[in-house]
């Protein structure tokens, strides 16, 4: 199941990404409804988080090498590495219609990094950036002419994701000082599935119409890190270059990037442990352009706070507990109305076999709400990353 | 103790893994507060888009028909069955050996029928007699093959109660007159004659269903002796075996041929007949939108000669020939199969009247971005008992009242850009 998702990823993926290795860097490729408050406009924003920092919250994300947000953080990397991460959301949404259940599988982070000489990291990797995969199924009741009417059923499945691919150097010219550099591809692709059934099936034929339409952009991204004994501030910033969406060879609709800036502080006066708050902005509205004129993004701040705590030690090897608090904004309106998530997290890391593999596990537990409309969501996910040192 | 949170960790991850391909697809109770789209719109147009539309008689062609139509209707219609048998063995087997057929003991024709329903049985007895109508003149000719239904050709006949119409009907003919022919090697050619008061119709099989009249000819009353079984074959016209094949069998008409004014449409009926439509359907909707309903309206006109209250299937078929078949009734037996590109049939009566609704949608769906040499836009209408039964059924043509004229309602999702959030 999962390696013919990855399959058709690649499909899809073809073409599009000038480099292989973002065949693997998954998108979500899972299904839910996007009768939902979180999946709206282009997607859902997963986060570029790698498993460690959400599980603090996403509060080390600026600080963490694994999480494809500050290129400084890679020079922390001090030897060759690859990273996969599994993330499955299990999803609730409640509605004066009742409730819903919806299982989202993800994969949306792959990495891998190459120090060069001692001071300098270069990496690639992928990450998704807006997940849109989802399926959405109604029936409604089409009135033709006269008394003429036909009851039928709608289904819109969507499959796919904006991606993140990215091309990023680190350097740390002194030991309290880091900066790096990005290059990002903005690419991936929406497949957009349109069926309609009918209740009168002797009339009236069902038809299914596909449309994929593709992103193709470009972004630059830049951070710098500060670190002294007990404390590590981060900054970091994205700016974004012109996005197209296409459909086959027609260019449908341009936009920009999204800029983002953001910060975070980290206490790691704790051998082994840091304690961080970080402030994200993402300018959102940047995309309002790339859909229909309805369409409205939400330029957003994302707030964190966490902790990445070195737990018992079991012979040279640590445990690691995590634990945070995000609130944010959702970068697309549902009902007209501000989307607001707020989560709670919770993690463990450890290192296994001399340290050559270092294992994340994360568990999020994420409320999202928007004012004045009469439905709640509610969300676990369960995020799995697996470093590998060769 | 790490070893333990190994094991664990390793479990969760695979447990989170498996349930990770566990996907629940579908979602939509929230719909249409938290939508971005809703469905998308069908739009509805009535077009006059028939620009040929015509009736041909003589279709299927004499000696294709599924069944022989025997009907016997007084001066409205009166209809004869004929069969050939135009080589007939001269040895039986007996005890494992051949032997010359000197004498017959019995001969029959096994004649196997549409077996009728409770509600076509008929009322009274009918009578079915057999008649020697081979003949050295053009032997399709209805008024030359009519004329030998006398006296001195009678074969045999047999009445039958209305409860005794089964699958099969046993008549005797002549023993005589078939051992004339089997001694003197002639050929055998038998008409059927129904006789019923009040009128009534039976269809016969055909070699076209493989369900064809057999003679079977008992040449001795002893027991070891097999019965010869003689199945229909022509051998005329001598020059033209294509034609001669399917001559085997056949139906005339002796009397209730009609015509159909060109203010009609007609299918079935005697002589059987079909209906051929061209359409010119806007390309805009044909090749840049999705149709989900294509609805051929004809207005049908009662038709109270025959069977009127009998219901048919009446089938609208996809034309197969090309445009450089430019003759109609030849384009008229390149057919698709009933229901082939999910054209549905509409049951009537040929006394009903109204609008009929024929569905087309799978059909005219094939034409989007096609030429007509590989997609011809055209239709036949063909009744579901054609040279079967006499029901005949009747629509207005485009030379008809105007609004009553056939048209073609079209449904169709137009051309979005749909996708974008």
């Amino acid at each position: 199941m999962t390696m013919r998702r990855i399959l058709r990823l690649a499909r899809a993926v073809r073409g599009r990404t000038v480099l292989s290795f973002a065949l693997i860097a998954a998108p979500a490729v899972g299904l839910h409804a996007q009768s939902n408050l979180s999946t709206q406009g282009f997607g859902y924003p997963v986060g570029q988080q790698s498993a460690r920092s959400l599980g603090a919250g996403g509060a080390l994300s600026e600080i963490d090498p694994l999480s494809p947000v500050n290129p400084a953080s890679l020079a922390l990397i001090g030897s060759r590495m690859l990273y996969f991460q599994i993330e499955p959301e299990y999803r609730t949404v409640t509605t004066a219609a009742g409730t819903e259940r919806t299982t989202t599988a993800r994969y949306p982070n792959v990495f891998g990094a190459l120090p060069i000489g001692s001071n300098f990291v270069v990496s690639l990797g992928a990450s998704t950036l807006l997940d849109r995969t989802a399926t959405t199924s109604f029936n409604s009741t089409q009135f033709l002419s006269g008394h003429d009417s036909v009851p039928m059923t709608t289904t819109f499945h969507i499959d796919g994701a904006m991606d993140d691919v990215r091309l990023a150097g680190a350097w740390a010219p002194v030991s309290w000082l880091r900066v790096g550099l990005g290059v990002h591809a903005i690419t991936g692709h929406n497949l957009i599935n349109l069926s309609q059934k009918f209740a009168d099936s002797v009339t009236f034929a069902a038809f299914t119409q596909s449309r994929v339409l593709g992103f193709s952009g470009s972004a630059l991204s830049a951070g710098v890190q500060f670190v002294s004994q007990a404390w590590l501030a981060s900054v970091s910033a994205r700016k974004g270059g012109s996005l197209s969406l296409n459909a086959e060879d027609t260019v449908v609709s341009r936009a920009r990037v999204p800029d983002r800036f953001g910060g975070s502080i980290a206490y790691t006066g704790i051998a082994g442990s840091a304690i961080s708050v970080r402030a994200d902005r993402d300018s959102w509205s940047a995309l309002g352009n790339l859909g229909s004129p309805g369409l409205i993004g939400v330029d957003a701040w994302d707030t964190s706070i966490g902790a990445d705590i070195a737990g018992p030690r079991f012979g040279q090897q640590s445990l690691y507990l995590r634990g945070g608090f995000r609130d944010r904004t959702l970068p697309f309106e549902a009902a007209n109305q501000i989307v607001r998530e707020k989560s709670f997290s919770g993690g463990l890391g450890a290192a296994f076999a001399n340290a050559h593999i270092l294992a994340d596990l994360a568990v999020v537990h994420a409320n999202r709400t928007a004012v004045n409309v009469p439905a709640t969501e509610h969300a676990w996910t369960i995020s799995i990353g697996l470093s590998v040192r060769p | 103790m790490l070893k333990k949170v190994v094991k664990l960790l390793t479990a969760v991850a695979a447990v989170v893994s498996i349930a990770a391909c566990s996907e629940k697809l579908e979602a939509g109770k929230s719909c249409p507060l938290l939508c971005p789209t809703q469905a998308v719109t069908l739009l509805d147009t009535t077009i006059d888009a028939v620009v040929v539309d015509t009736t041909v008689l003589g279709l299927p062609p004499i000696g294709t028909e599924t069944y022989l139509m025997l009907a016997s209707h007084g001066d409205t219609l009166e209809t004869r069955a004929i069969v050939r048998f135009d080589t007939l063995p001269q040895t039986y087997t007996k005890s494992g050996t051949d032997s010359t057929i000197v004498s017959i003991d019995s001969a029959t024709l096994v004649t196997p029928i549409v077996k009728p329903d409770s509600a076509h049985r008929p009322t009274s007895p009918v009578t079915i007699e057999v008649y020697d109508v081979d003949t050295a003149a053009t032997d399709t000719v209805s008024s030359i093959l009519g004329s030998l239904f006398r006296p001195d050709r009678f074969l045999g006949s047999k009445t039958f109660a209305p409860e005794s119409l089964l699958d099969t009907l046993r008549i005797p003919i002549s023993t005589d007159s078939v051992l004339d022919r089997v001694k003197n090697g002639k050929r055998l050619r038998v008409g059927y004659r129904l006789r019923s008061t009040p009128g009534y119709d039976i269809r016969i099989g055909t070699t076209q269903n493989g369900q064809a009249v057999s003679l079977r000819i008992k040449a001795s009353k002893d027991t070891t002796a097999t019965p010869v079984v003689v199945t229909p074959l022509s051998n005329t016209p001598t020059d033209q075996p294509f034609i001669a094949g399917p001559l085997a069998d056949y139906t005339i008409v002796l009397k209730g041929l009609t015509t159909t004014p060109p203010t009609l449409l007609s299918v079935g009926g005697v002589p059987s007949r079909r209906a051929f439509l061209h359409f010119n359907v806007p390309s805009h909707i044909v090749d840049s939108t999705t149709i989900v309903r294509a609805s051929l309206l004809l207005t049908q006109v009662p038709n109270r000669r025959v069977d009127q209250r009998d219901s048919v299937y009446v089938f609208p078929l996809a034309v197969l020939a090309a445009p450089v078949v430019t003759d109609i009734a030849s384009a008229l037996q390149f057919l698709g199969g009933n229901g082939q590109f999910g054209l549905d049939s509409v049951r009537m009566a040929p006394s009903d009247s109204g609008l009929r609704s024929f569905e087309i949608a799978g059909l005219v769906r094939t034409w989007r971005s096609q030429p007509l040499t590989v997609s011809p836009r055209s239709i036949a209408l063909r009744s579901g008992a054609e040279a079967q039964l006499p029901a005949q059924f009747d629509f207005f043509s485009t030379k008809g009242p105007a609004g009553l004229r056939p048209r073609l309602r079209i449904t169709y999702v137009p051309q979005t850009s749909y996708g974008l959030p």
